[in-house]
Parts: C-alpha cells; structure tokens; sequence
C-alpha cells in the first residue's frame, strides 16, 4: 500500500467531480483517495501501482502528471 | 459511408471544459465522425461509423470519464 500524489488539471466542480466518480467507481466505494480541486491534485492511498493509477486518471481526459509517493 | 447518428444523456457536465474534454477524447477515437456536446440539453449527438464502433462502446467511454451517461437513441 502506497500514497501517491498526482497533479490533476480540474477547472471546475463538474471536472473534480467526474475524477471524484471515476475513482469511486474504479476503486471501490471504501477507496481511500482525496480530490483537492483548489491544489489540482489528487492523492491516492492503493496498493495499485503508480502507472496502473495514471492510466485510470488519464481515462477522464484531463492532463495527469505523477508527483511522487507522499 | 455508413454514418448513424446516436444520442446519449450525459449528467454531471457542469461548465465547458467538461464538454471539451468529451469532444477532444470521444472525437479522438476510430469511427467517429463528429460529437457535438450540448452543456444546455446535457447531451451529445455522435455521428460514428457502426461499422468501427457501437454506441454502447461510445456510452462506456464517457462513463470512463466519471459522467453518467445513457443511450437516447
């Protein structure tokens, strides 16, 4: 189990949202990952690896670049 | 060219990056040929080849994405 840290470009509600709602859906509902739409970033507690994560998050179309491990 | 137009509910779109962001990625893939999101109306017309791909196929991608979307038609 790893936290990661990804800087997610989210320009509004709609846009956190549907990163909020592809997680839930991807990782389950007691998936331990937060969404801070004011920092555009997106941690992630998993045991899923850092590139398996990216690919998910590239899934919503927005510009993820990988930070590192918290 | 066999074009079809579909029409697919999306809920969740709240300001027009979203509808960017459906248009860049869904328009990006083989056997589309156009998609117009409407923020107002809170859907998309798809003009795609049945042929490459099915609608079904189209729905899952923007459910990908985090929105609920629904086949119309």
């Amino acid at each position: 189990i790893q936290t990661y840290e990804f800087k997610v470009e989210m320009t509004c509600e709609g846009c956190s949202g549907a990163v909020t709602r592809i997680l839930t859906k991807k990782l389950g509902a007691d998936a331990n990952f937060n969404v801070d739409l004011a920092a555009q970033k997106v941690t992630i507690t998993s045991d899923l690896s850092q590139d398996e994560l990216t690919e998910m998050l590239k899934k919503s179309g927005k510009a993820v670049t990988y930070i590192g491990v918290q | 060219k066999r074009t079809t137009t579909g029409k697919i509910a999306i809920e969740g779109m709240t300001c027009n990056s979203c509808v960017n962001t459906i248009e860049s990625q869904v328009g990006s893939y083989t056997g589309i040929h156009s998609i117009k999101v409407s923020l107002a109306s809170r859907e998309a017309v798809v003009e795609y080849n049945s042929e490459l791909i099915e609608l079904e196929q189209i729905k899952d991608a923007i459910e990908d994405m985090g929105f609920d979307a629904s086949i119309k038609f």
